[in-house]
């Protein structure tokens, strides 16, 4: 097990590296920030002294170490448009976005996992078919079709805050995330929903569980205590792994509901190609999503230990 | 090692090797798996597909998917001649009209016809879908065959880029490439394309990997056929559906994937009657009386297009690999 882990770390690093170079590449051909652009003419010595002040002449290894080092120290510097500090920007959208995240995979695992074995234990019935036919559906919704039908529907009704907000009604945190957590949580719910289903029906069939059967234990223990457990290994890796994707930002459904996550910060800023938010913020969502693979990986390999021999 | 070229010309360069294999193998024991892996290989294909598509046949939802989505074909195919109005003629005297004779959609706020805007977005959907489709599959087939046929370290090399690339969140990913290379419908289509040929090229790798040591495989290779021919004509064919499914179940993510970047203002210019910017355009309006044409309308084509391609590729599966269900 410890040199599955190390070898999945050292795996995890390496990927890392060539991903953040990889960004910081793609920030240069994005364009050079001082070179004269349409009506804005710059004469080339003050070029230059720019390229200097910011450590943009020296050669693109060390500047690509210097960008890893403010990366991982938290200097993310000023953004283009007004002049604020990037760190403080990130810092208050990203407690939304992590609420927002755990919010949606709540209500996924919830509705997700009762659907699932509800399916499962009634296989062929009523509501086998209605599960199989309502999560068929819900996985072919985009995000974005769920996301505006809410707002459109809901959002300004009862205790659904209106969009776009007020600045002079305030509105409690739980009352804001509904919506977008909801929006999030549908068409995962419906995957995880499938996954179980049909992790539960395997391991219904399997000889431990008739054994449990057959000493006598009841329907629910059987059920809850040895089907349950065996069966959420696949939930478990699926949601690791969108939960990695969600910490990173719900880009759609921050952007529809206004919702002021890290998500609808990257927004705005690709929309004013603000490259100072940009950056960061992507390395963040790709660091996010690594360090979630690699957990998942390694969860994954302590729950079923045989996919350690591969 | 002979180029693909060779082994693209079948009629010719077939029958010698065909006519060895059966005189060479014939005292074998293993002469009747080494015969089917190469030679019924031709012979039994009508058949199969045959046999493919009574077994499509058989599962209803993914046969209304399948006439749907020959609808959109033809749909996207005589597009310019159904749409009732030039869907980027604009008529600011007509903004956001509610659906009526003349416009059966209604109109979007700058009074381009809707009806007219949503049918030329079923081209572009499709373009871009079958554009990412066949590409990401033609790229990931290749490498996850060579990945997984050669080994070592070509091997090694094509595995670590996809691992490089599966590190990032698809949209982000998406939109980082997009925000490089500027944005328009062939670098979407680029985009989707980098985004998405890793999965393949690892299923194709792995059921590469799986045949590479099979007798019929080492059957070929002992009479001495090039590696080239065992892949292409004896790998290739027994291996490839997992990956075709997977690219075929792509098309409708790489549709939603096109219309999440136009919504988010980075995908196709937003001139362009796309269905995601359709959307992005209805936004102000979500919540007055009257608009609800502007976000329904699109939304539906894009559910509907998904959902057809979700049905048949959910149909391909079952009857592609029953094994896989």
């Amino acid at each position: 097990m410890g040199k599955f882990i190390i070898r999945r770390l050292v795996h995890a690093i390496l990927v890392v590296i060539v991903a953040t170079f990889l960004i910081y590449l793609g920030l240069f051909i994005l364009g050079d920030p001082f070179s004269s652009s349409g009506e804005k003419t710059i004469p080339p010595d003050i070029q230059d002294a720019l390229r200097a002040k910011f450590g943009m002449d020296k050669p693109l290894i060390v500047q690509y170490l210097t960008y890893l080092q403010n990366m991982f120290t938290g200097d993310f510097g000023i953004d283009f448009e007004q002049r604020r500090d990037v760190s403080t920007m990130i810092g208050t959208a990203l407690p939304n976005t992590i609420r927002l995240a755990f919010a949606a995979i709540v209500i996924e695992l919830v509705i997700g996992l009762l659907a699932g074995i509800i399916a499962a234990v009634s296989q062929y019935t009523f509501r086998d078919v209605f599960v199989t036919v309502i999560t068929t559906l819900a996985i072919g919704l985009p995000v974005f079709v769920i996301g505006i039908g809410l707002r459109s529907l809901l959002s300004g009704e009862g205790i659904f805050p209106q969009v776009p907000r007020s600045f002079t009604v305030e509105v409690p945190w739980w009352q804001e995330i509904i919506l977008p957590a909801f929006t999030l949580a549908i068409v995962d719910a419906a995957f995880v929903a499938r996954l179980m289903r049909g992790s539960m029906l395997e391991v219904l069939r399997a000889d431990y569980i008739r054994t449990a059967r057959a000493k006598g234990l009841s329907e629910r223990r059987v059920i809850g205590r040895h089907a349950f457990r065996n069966s959420i290994i696949p939930v478990v890796t699926y949601t690791g792994v969108s939960l990695g994707a969600l910490l990173g930002g719900a880009l759609i459904t921050e952007r529809i509901f206004e919702y002021q996550g890290v998500g609808y910060l990257l927004v705005r800023a690709i929309s004013q190609h603000n490259n100072p938010v940009i950056v960061p913020l992507v390395v963040f969502a790709v660091l996010v999503f690594i360090v979630m693979s690699t957990l998942v990986d390694i969860l994954y390999a302590y729950l079923d230990p045989r996919i350690r021999l591969h | 090692m002979t180029t693909p070229p060779q082994s693209g010309q079948e009629p010719d360069t077939h029958v010698p090797a065909e006519a060895l294999m059966t005189t060479f193998e014939a005292p074998e024991p293993d002469a009747e798996v080494a015969g089917n892996g190469g030679k019924e290989g031709y012979r039994r294909k009508p058949g199969q597909f045959k046999e493919i598509w009574r077994r499509f046949k058989k599962n209803k939802l993914a046969f209304v998917g399948l006439i749907v989505v020959a609808i959109l074909m033809v749909i996207a195919i005589i597009n310019p001649f159904i749409t009732p109005y030039d869907p980027t003629e604009q008529n600011l005297a007509n903004t956001n009209a509610a659906p009526d004779g003349a416009h059966w959609f209604g109109t979007d706020d700058l009074g381009r016809d809707l009806f007219s805007g949503i049918l030329y977005g079923v081209k572009l959907a499709l373009i871009v879908g079958w554009s990412v489709m066949l590409l990401s599959m033609l790229v990931g087939v290749a490498l996850g065959a060579i990945s997984g046929y050669r080994g070592s370290w070509v091997d090694s090399i094509i595995m670590r880029s996809t691992d490089v690339v599966l590190a990032f969140p698809y949209l982000i990913g998406a939109i980082l490439i997009v925000q490089v290379f500027g944005n328009g419908i062939i670098t979407v289509i680029v985009a989707l394309v980098v985004l998405s040929w890793p999965t393949a090229a690892r299923l194709m790798r792995g059921s590469t990997l799986s045949l590479r040591e099979a007798e019929y495989v080492e059957a070929a290779r002992s009479i001495g056929a090039s590696d080239s021919r065992i892949v292409v004509r004896h790998i290739l064919p027994n291996a490839i559906a997992p990956t075709l499914i997977f690219s075929f179940s792509h098309i409708g993510v790489a549709i939603v994937a096109m219309a999440s970047l136009s919504f988010l203002g980075i995908g196709v210019p937003a001139d362009i009657p796309e269905w995601g910017n359709l959307i992005a355009d209805a936004v102000p309006y979500l919540k007055i009386d009257g608009k609800s044409h502007l976000w329904v309308f699109p939304s539906a084509a894009i559910v509907i297009t998904t959902l057809a391609f979700a049905f048949v590729a959910d149909g391909l599966r079952d009857s592609l690999d029953p094994k896989l269900r």
